[in-house]
């Protein structure tokens, strides 16, 4: 090939060594990451490792993937962290004109059906993020909202979603023992723990999906909403 | 005559000029098609990022390469931005000064204002965020990754960007085989109090072994230096290598092979 | 006066020298001209009462319509150009329901009125898709939401008021000042509905009967009188 030619084609596949393994790009990737949340009758608490991968890599030991909505209202998601922090702004703006039409906070149920509406609008390029939402309803219950990355959304007593939820799920069944959702009619779906036993719980299986998930670990984040507030813990987790 | 809608449109066609029964027809050919980045070109290795005692660091290498072919080796591949930050690029190079266009323009608009403002590292860095995740959005990244290092009333920032929009703060950081290679060595080494010559010390080592182990880099660097004075940026320099193990006189003396 | 205002009342976006709005402020005039409405809020529900002028025996009463619902927790009575208040309702229809969609929870009767006057206030000479005047109504909000019952007042100028009792139309001098008479904060919701029929008694011309008024409560669910409902008020008259 012409010298002249050369530099206006991109390099031959035999020259880049790269475009073998890498044809293309994704849009997505996936940074992983476990979020659990736990509705009490008068409280919520809502967890996070702060772990970010990408493959077998670590990006860093301290990325926050909790966000805190509105007083009464946290978020927490694992996924994409790009498509998570769009995400986080875009309701973060939603919030602040809702207070300006509105004179007062988004309540968590205002909240979980934006935050459906949000995901479902992109339905065809999704945002890919898994969340949990968490924090106290309008009668100052806990409450937990839970969805996929295209807006299915369903209230529930306790859950957990992203790289850690195959693990941590049914050892939440287990040990909060509640009413199945298929009773009629519907029973209490928050769980009747205290709230210190609520968070050992959420310790404890966050600790277990550090030890065979790849994807969580370094250390975990941890947010009480109750009547007096909002109170953040933090727990070390193994850093392999 | 005819009767199907084809052989109408064709009708039309011959007896009213096109370019008033089709006007866009005509303007369309004349555009070259849309064209989307789908692999990069002339790329720059890893670039490496600390925070010191005093400030920030960062360092990369001055090589463009063409795939495997190092085409370019006086790429300035650390620019500063504004006053107080300073950014660094892996992947494709024209990409990176096209980044840095937009950034000499943000900072001028910013500096147009005269109001004793000045954009931070926080806001470089968010502003970055949203541009590479607004590109890929559109499906035509800019293929980097990219670090931005600053200071901004005595804090020290230091954050990555990557070509969609994944970004992050941490108090070392590396981009490419920089993660794989020299963030382990930073993670045993790095401290919150480094001084300036502990930080230069470990970069050059960080980047010598990045050099031995990376096929793309090259023995001429940069290092950036942000203090709370300003930008420092300093002169290309080379480091010095030890080729002196055994394994490197001759490879195949510990591998007997059956011929 | 005319002569004086006729340079500055052409146009809906010229101040008058002395700040004024003409158009604005003819069409607040519009509204005296427009049938009574009366509005009471009671801790029980919001009652709204308005007078039909059945101008031919010909005339299907229930054809008039006066009082409308924005959404099962809100109900507006109106005064002066009804077809620009449908405008307006049908407005505060969408804005309702699209909260519901949005939220999933109610929209506040303050939020609706806000929505309902954005729209009041979106007129000029611009595009074709706006009003080219202001709107000729005035209504009367009623609603029950987290905050509990409420009344609010809106005008063709976009300024709304929250009021305890209100009255807008020809009448609405007179009936005013009677409800600053009689109206009290702990009425009943079945006192006011008497005070509402009174007041509006007081100021129409006809005899008042089940087909020439409109009664409507928001208490907390939006509901309007059947003839029935409305006779057993007048009974107590």
């Amino acid at each position: 090939m012409a010298m002249a030619m050369g530099c206006l084609l991109p390099p031959e596949p035999s020259q880049a060594a790269y475009r073998e393994h890498q044809s293309t790009w994704s849009p997505y990737e996936n940074n992983g990451g476990t979020c659990v949340a736990i509705a009490g009758l008068d409280y919520c608490v809502i967890a996070a490792d702060t772990r970010m991968s990408v493959g077998f890599s670590i990006l860093t030991r301290e990325h926050s993937k909790i966000f805190q909505l509105s007083e009464k209202c946290i978020l927490a998601s694992s996924g994409f962290q790009a498509d998570i922090r769009t995400l986080q702004k875009h309701l973060d703006a939603r919030h602040k004109i809702y207070q300006h039409e509105h004179n007062k906070q988004m309540s968590c149920p205002a909240m979980a059906q934006l935050l459906s509406n949000t995901l479902y609008y992109k339905r065809f390029f999704p945002y890919y993020a898994f969340n949990v939402v968490g924090g106290l309803d309008n009668e100052g219950k806990g409450c937990v909202y839970t969805y996929d990355a295209v807006g299915s959304y369903e209230r529930v007593g306790y859950s957990s979603q992203g790289s850690g939820m195959q693990l941590i799920m049914p050892v939440l069944d287990n040990q909060l023992k509640s009413a199945s959702p298929l009773l009629l009619p519907a029973k209490e779906s928050a769980t009747s723990l205290t709230e210190s036993e609520a968070i050992d719980l959420i310790k404890d299986t966050f600790a277990s999906a550090a030890e065979r998930d790849i994807y969580t670990g370094d250390s975990m984040e941890l947010l009480v909403v109750n009547a007096s507030g909002i109170r953040r813990e933090y727990m070390e987790l193994k850093k392999d | 005559m005819f009767a199907t809608g084809i052989a109408e449109e064709d009708r039309k066609g011959s007896y009213v000029d096109r370019s008033i029964s089709r006007p866009c027809n005509f303007e369309i050919s004349q555009q070259s098609p849309v064209t989307h980045t789908q692999y990069p070109y002339v790329t720059g290795t890893s670039v490496l990022g600390i925070k010191y005692k005093d400030g920030v660091l960062l360092a990369a290498d001055m090589a463009g390469s063409y795939g495997s072919t190092v085409r370019y080796k006086s790429i300035h591949r650390l620019k500063a931005v504004g006053s107080h930050a300073v950014l660094g690029a892996s992947g494709e190079i024209s990409d990176f000064q096209q980044v840095t266009q937009y950034l000499d323009e943000l900072v001028l608009n910013d500096y147009m204002w005269e109001d004793g403002n000045k954009l931070g590292p926080q806001e470089i860095h968010s502003y970055l965020n949203r541009l590479m995740y607004n590109k890929r959005n559109k499906f035509d990244p800019f293929w980097n990754s990219l670090v931005l290092g600053g200071v901004e009333n005595g804090q020290k920032y230091l954050g990555v960007v990557n070509m969609i929009g994944v970004h992050y703060k941490d108090n070392h950081v590396a981009t490419g085989f920089g993660n794989h290679l020299a963030r382990p060595m930073f993670r045993n080494e790095w401290r919150e109090d480094l001084t300036l010559e502990e930080g230069v010390k470990l970069l050059e080592k960080c980047l010598l072994v990045l050099f031995y182990r990376d096929r793309s880099s090259i023995n001429k660097f940069q290092i950036a230096k942000i203090t709370e004075e300003g930008v420092v940026i300093s002169e290309p320099f080379a480091l010095k290598p030890n080729w002196d193990f055994k394994a490197f006189h001759n490879p195949t003396l510990g591998a007997d092979g059956s011929w | 006066m005319f002569l004086t205002r006729s340079e500055y009342d052409r146009g809906v976006n010229t101040f008058s020298p002395e700040g004024r709005l003409f158009q604005v402020e003819y069409a607040i005039e519009a509204i005296k001209l427009g049938s009574t409405a009366v509005g009471l809020k009671t801790k029980q529900g919001v009652v709204l009462a308005v007078e039909k002028r059945i101008t031919s025996s010909l005339l299907e009463p229930s054809s008039v319509e006066k009082i409308m619902e924005i959404d099962e927790h809100i109900g507006c009575a109106m005064s002066g150009l009804t077809a620009d208040a449908r405008t307006l309702v049908e407005h505060a229809r969408v804005e309702t329901q699209n909260h519901r969609f949005s939220y999933n929870e109610p929209m506040n009767a303050e939020s609706t009125t806000q929505a309902i006057c954005d729209l009041a206030l979106r007129f000029g000479e611009g595009s074709d898709e706006s009003m080219s005047r202001p709107f000729g109504v005035s209504l009367l909000i009623a609603g029950h939401d987290e905050y509990g019952p409420c009344l609010y007042h809106t005008d063709p100028s976009g300024t709304f008021w929250q009021c305890d009792a209100k009255a807008i139309g020809s009448g609405s001098e007179g009936a005013d000042s009677s409800l600053q008479e009689h109206y009290n904060k702990e009425m009943t919701l079945e006192e006011a509905e008497t005070l509402a029929l009174s007041t509006l008694k007081q100021v129409m011309e006809e005899k008042v009967t089940a087909s020439n008024v409109d009664i409507a409560k928001v208490a907390p669910k939006f509901h309007l009188y059947t003839p029935a409902e409305v006779e057993v008020v007048i009974a107590r008259l």
